[in-house]
């Protein structure tokens, strides 16, 4: 009796703690599931966009997660035709000398003949975005299409699958174009287009036409061509360079000295506040609160004004008869901020007094105590507050929208961003779009993933403000 | 060593010389693609001959909106010394009196007439046309091939022009004849064929006349009767969009349409003809769509402002913006110009557009003082119409009242 009770005791105990382990499984599982679909929320559309960025037709309805350009098989088409189009496996292209065999498989039915397609390299203009006001060199103009003839022919399922053959020569000397187009035209739209060395850009005329961008990408070319376009296609009119590279570098210029302005006004003034004690210290402090509790919407007009004359023509000391335009002008507006200042002041006072007690009492006066005591005492808080103002700098929208207009040389990323979706944008030409935003977005990204602990302990100090 | 400062000293103060003869023009316009065309209209047309008169024209594009900006920078006094005003925005700012009155100073005869139209007042010309766009149907040959259908013509009206839509639209449920969208920017093209005009003759507006409710009839009848649909029907975002994925067989568009083909499907056999007639009055009607260059009147530069705008508009910089393929020039002596015969779809159409100015009833896409908002209460009318939430004769008297306190509220 009494060994089965304690028998049917244990049992019922294990039963307990078996239900107890289930429970704690379940919970685990529901919030890790909680948290899956949390991130599949907010990474789902930059995931997307990254896929997305990869393809020739962004807008493609309905979507699809993959496209050809993410297909192994297909770098290794674009890699061999790279070589053959310019010797270029990774970049292609197309130069001189250059011999590119490009072959296309048809489905005939039964009952219809075979007959060749005709190819041609068509001198393709661009329609819309900076590439249609600049001055390009045709590959047509180089091109020597040969002749279309059959190479294999195989039974399949209600008729034939007949492959040809097209080369493309690039006789004679020239220059290196970057693209080399090609249209191929079946001769009825009953010989069925069904697979080629790459797959066409797009299948037009309801499927009579099968159409290349270029048929000598290289394998990266392939793979990002929106993201080389990025970089190549989007020129300064009047230097030539590339718009984005110089867009990138403007940002990484005013995210180092807005970061480096920030940093020595917010510790210096943070650390007075904190712990000098001088005659209209409150007042001060009031009026940095009141600073950062005005919304920049309500000042711009007034700060525009003042760049605009020179901060009341001081500027044309230096040879300047406005700020506007400029990295200075933005820094200027930018840089001054309340509220670095008062995240730090917090912070100091955080500190244990006595640190610095001690320390006075071996001597040292304000500035080596500031310098050797409580800036290294600060290197979390410091850490928060370069980030947040790198990332503030880095995406920053509306002060630069306001004073950097022209020309396009001095905008940073989001304004260049701007530019790029007005002028692509309307042609319809998202894939470059999505690169130049995915490109923007990366050393935000690299910078969380490396120093998230001080991202989130700057959010704790700073309660998300920056 | 002196001699050596001498001469710097002379390189310097010849520097500052020459530096101090130009004179700065600054130009305001649009973001997007026309700062490259602006700077290779300087570098390759313009420039030189600027710069011997000492003018250097900076160019400033305005990202954002830009009639937004333009409002904003005239009342602040910060706006260039030559800008764009757009047609449809153009009698609120020749309202304001900040445009310079041109007649005197630029030969406004060479400009085509309907065109200087949409930029007066008064007898007073404020802008010279950089360009123009009128509406065209552009239609796809394969489909209309594959239906037995023939092309839509200049000699189609609307009931013709319906019926081959339909017809077309039967050849398969993944097709439509023609892929419109509830727009004002069109419908009115069609409502001007009837004799109808964007304010009567007392000022007002008149939604309920015949001309006006058959026009709207025709054009929502589009698309619920099948024959077209709208692009978002179709996961498009315009109707050039459509047009260019093959979901449809017509758009009417302007020549726009052009540099988006080219892209998106640049082996499309298209054509383009007028818009179809109104059987009523068997005339076709059209808008015209145009950007001015004016002159601040308030630029401490006028002169050398003058001189750019007809630098800008000059034949030289139209010719070589229309061999460009970029826009439809404004000058009449380029009717005859080489480009518009080529053997290509593309200058074909061009040539439709370009003649659509004078085909017909055609009007200035501008609605008074009150700009692009007169659009708001038809599209919403028509948007209701085409979805089948309201009869045609409801959603007209609804837009008619919404319109009415519009320009009430806007009166001044």
């Amino acid at each position: 009796m009494s060994v089965s009770a304690i028998g049917t005791g244990a049992a019922a105990i294990l039963a307990r703690e078996r239900w107890e382990a289930r429970r704690r499984w379940s919970r685990a599982a529901l919030a890790y599931l909680v948290m899956l679909l949390f991130s599949l929320v907010f990474l789902g559309p930059l995931l997307f966009a990254a896929l997305s960025s990869v393809k020739t037709d962004p807008l493609a309805y309905p979507p699809k997660l993959l496209s050809p350009q993410l297909s192994p098989a297909n770098w290794a088409a674009a890699a061999s035709l790279g070589r053959q189009g310019a010797g270029a496996p990774l970049w292609g292209g197309f130069a001189p000398g250059a011999a590119v065999t490009f072959e296309l498989t048809y489905f005939v039915p039964d009952g219809l003949t075979a007959e060749a397609p005709s190819a041609n390299v068509p001198r393709r203009r661009p329609g819309g975005g900076l590439g249609a006001v600049q001055r390009i060199t045709y590959a047509a103009d180089y091109a020597e299409v040969g002749d279309v003839v059959e190479v294999a022919r195989r039974a399949a399922d209600g008729g034939e699958l007949v492959t040809y053959r097209v080369q493309v020569g690039y006789p004679g000397a020239g220059p290196t174009i970057d693209r080399l187009p090609l249209d191929v035209q079946s001769p009825s739209r009953e010989q069925r287009f069904v697979s080629s060395t790459l797959p066409p850009t797009r299948l037009e005329r309801l499927g009579l036409v099968a159409s290349y961008e270029t048929i000598t990408p290289g394998a990266l070319g392939y793979l990002l061509g929106n993201y080389r376009r990025v970089f190549t296609e989007a020129r300064s009119v009047t230097t030539g360079q590339s718009l984005f590279l110089r867009w990138t570098s403007n940002t990484f210029v005013y995210a180092f000295f807005r970061v480096l302005i920030t940093l020595a006004i917010a510790t210096t003034a943070g650390y007075a506040l904190a712990r000098l004690r001088f005659p209209g210290r409150n007042l001060v402090f009031l009026l940095v609160l009141f600073a950062q509790m005005v919304p920049t919407q309500v000042l711009f007009v007034s700060n525009y004004l003042v760049l605009r004359d020179g901060i009341w023509g001081l500027s044309s000391l230096w040879g300047q008869a406005t700020l506007l335009n400029g990295l200075p002008g933005l820094l200027f507006v930018t840089a001054l901020n309340a509220g670095p200042v008062f995240i730090m002041k917090q912070f100091f006072e955080s500190l244990p007094r006595e640190v610095e007690e001690s320390a006075m009492i071996d001597g040292a006066g304000y500035w080596s105590r500031f310098s050797r005591i409580v800036l290294p005492m600060a290197r979390p808080a410091l850490g928060a507050l370069v980030i947040l103002a790198f990332q503030g700098a880095w995406n920053d929208f509306f002060w630069p929208l306001v004073i950097l207009t022209t020309p396009e040389d001095v905008k940073t990323l989001p304004i260049g961003l701007l530019t790029f979706r007005n002028v692509y944008g309307n042609s319809g030409d998202w894939g470059l779009i999505l690169a130049g935003a995915i490109l923007s977005a990366l050393p935000v990204i690299v910078l969380f993933v490396v120093f998230q602990r001080y991202f989130m302990e700057g959010v704790s100090y700073g309660g998300g403000k920056e | 060593m002196r001699r050596l400062f001498t001469a710097a000293m002379v390189a310097l103060l010849a520097a500052i010389g020459t530096a101090g003869a130009q004179t700065i023009v600054r130009v305001q316009g649009y973001g997007g693609q026309d700062p490259a065309i602006v700077q290779r209209l300087i570098d390759e047309v313009i420039g030189a001959d600027l710069a011997a008169q000492g003018i250097t024209i900076n160019y400033e594009p305005i990202e954002t909106d830009y009639n937004t900006v333009l409002v904003n920078s005239l009342s602040a006094g910060t706006a260039g010394d030559v800008f764009y005003v757009p047609g449809e925005t153009a009698p609120g700012f020749i309202a304001t009196g900040k445009l310079l009155a041109l007649e005197d100073l630029v030969d406004t005869s060479a400009f085509i007439d309907t065109l200087n139209a949409v930029f007066s007042k008064d007898g007073h010309v404020y802008g010279i046309a950089k360009d123009f766009n009128t509406l065209a149907v552009f239609y796809n040959e394969d489909l209309f091939d594959a239906a037995g259908v023939a092309y839509p013509n200049a000699d189609d009206d609307w009931t013709s022009f319906a019926d081959k839509l339909a017809r077309v639209a039967a050849l398969d449920p993944g097709v439509y004849g023609a892929c419109i969208a509830a727009d004002t920017a069109r419908l009115g093209a069609f409502a001007f064929a009837n004799g109808w005009t964007t304010f009567g003759a007392d000022g007002g507006v008149d939604l309920t006349s015949p001309a006006f409710a058959e026009a709207f009839d025709f054009y929502s009848g589009l698309v619920t009767s099948g024959a077209a649909a709208q692009p978002a029907d179709l996961g498009a975002g315009w109707p050039g969009d459509c047009l260019a994925r093959e979901q449809a067989a017509v758009a009417i568009e302007g020549a726009w349409i052009l540099g988006f083909l080219r892209d998106n499907a640049p082996n499309l056999q298209y054509g383009a003809t007028f818009l179809p007639k109104s059987p009523t009055t068997g005339l076709s009607g059209n808008y015209l769509y145009t950007v001015a260059w004016a002159v601040n009147a308030d630029s401490k530069v006028r002169d050398a402002a003058v001189k750019v705008l007809e630098a800008l508009t000059s034949p030289a910089a139209q010719q070589f913006i229309l061999e460009q393929g970029l826009a439809i020039p404004s000058r009449k002596e380029l009717a005859d110009n080489p480009y518009f015969s080529q053997d290509s779809a593309e200058a074909r159409a061009n040539k439709v557009v370009f003649e659509g100015a004078s085909h017909g009833n055609v009007y200035g896409f501008q609605f008074g003082t009150i700009g692009t908002d007169y659009m708001g209460p038809i599209n919403n009318a028509l948007t209701a119409v085409m979805t089948g939430s309201v009869g045609s004769g409801a959603a007209l008297s609804q837009a008619q009242s919404d319109l009415t306190a519009l320009l009430q509220r806007a009166a001044p």
